[in-house]
């Protein structure tokens, strides 16, 4: 099949689809290698077709079979990044293979959203151990007059009715403590369950069939 | 129900499925996938075969190159190496184990179905 300017122009189309979704995630070599490669099929397949009374037909049928090109990316991202994060424990590879490994599922989506929250609360331990000497009025803990525990970061104002706030430089080796341990054993849980994720292959986008973009 | 647990099947099976695809020599892409096309349906959507690929290669199983001047566009050829020859042999071999324990277990379950 010798294609026309319109079909050409498809094939583009899809590839700057493809590559604008890979993009995102890996580096730019990865990712002209792998547009590259799905190129390659696109014109081999359409070789395979021969002569056709309807090239747009026939063009959407070989891409209809490729898949969507969002989700042929995101198959690529998934085994890429999680590769990455199960290898160099990277943080940036882990948060990325945590947002793809979210959109697989149920399970999967509490899990990551789990693991998030712990990132999340770390971050927070270590914020209000910076803005201690910065706003130290405002940063501390509340208990109620017995001493019970209720909570602590930064609050304005300082002062909330009825509780009694501490606001001893105590809490900055405290929370720089908490938000550390917070951030590593998150970290470990979250690189532990990546590889256990990549090992059980979940490979649902392979057969989703769907209607290319 | 029956194709959930038919993706199961295909999940597992397809990394073996792709092995023995370049067992007897190396081919690119779109031809791995007509050969699996030609035995099997593994492959439903095509393009997530190439993410396999890659991996595969990644972890050495596997080896690509770029091969230019047999078509008007290069393709990328893949070969299994030593690694993967080895572990294409585990996998048929406990692949074969599995089966036949399976089929062990239908033989005596068919006279009760």
């Amino acid at each position: 099949m010798k294609l026309t300017d319109s079909g050409e122009s498809r094939i583009r189309g899809y590839l700057y689809v493809f590559e604008r979704s890979l993009r995102h995630f890996l580096s730019p070599a990865v990712s002209a290698d792998a547009v590259r490669e799905v190129e390659s099929h696109i014109r081999d397949a359409v070789a395979q077709a021969g002569d056709v009374p309807d090239e747009h037909a026939a063009l959407e049928q070989i891409l209809n079979r490729l898949g969507p090109p969002m989700r042929v990316a995101q198959a690529y991202s998934l085994e890429l990044v999680m590769d990455e994060a199960a290898v160099t424990g990277r943080l940036t590879s882990v948060l990325r293979s945590l947002f793809h490994a979210a959109m697989t599922g149920m399970i999967a989506f509490f899990t990551a959203f789990g693991l998030f929250v712990g990132y999340a609360m770390g971050i927070a331990f270590i914020i209000v151990a910076i803005m201690k000497p910065i706003i130290p009025n405002n940063t501390g803990w509340w208990t109620t007059p017995d001493g019970v525990f209720v909570s602590s970061g930064v609050n304005f104002p300082g002062a909330r009715e009825g509780l009694v706030f501490h606001t001893t430089y105590w809490i900055i080796p405290v929370a720089l403590l908490v938000g550390m341990l917070l951030l590593l054993v998150t970290h470990a849980l979250a690189r532990r369950w990546i590889i256990w994720f990549r090992n059980r292959r979940t490979w649902r986008p392979a057969f989703e069939a769907g209607p290319a973009a | 129900m029956l194709e959930n647990w038919l993706e199961q099947l295909r999940r597992g099976t397809l990394e073996l499925a792709v092995f023995l695809s370049v067992a007897d020599g190396p081919r690119y892409g779109l031809e791995i996938i007509r050969h699996l096309e030609e035995f099997t349906d593994l492959v439903l959507t095509e393009g997530t075969i190439y993410p396999l690929l890659s991996r595969l290669a990644r972890d050495g199983f596997l080896t690509s190159e770029w091969v230019a001047g047999e078509a008007p566009h290069p393709r990328k050829y893949y070969r299994l190496t030593p690694a993967g020859r080895g572990r294409l042999n585990n996998m048929c071999r406990e692949f074969q184990v599995f089966t036949s324990k399976i089929e062990r277990l239908m033989k005596a379950a068919g006279r009760h179905l």
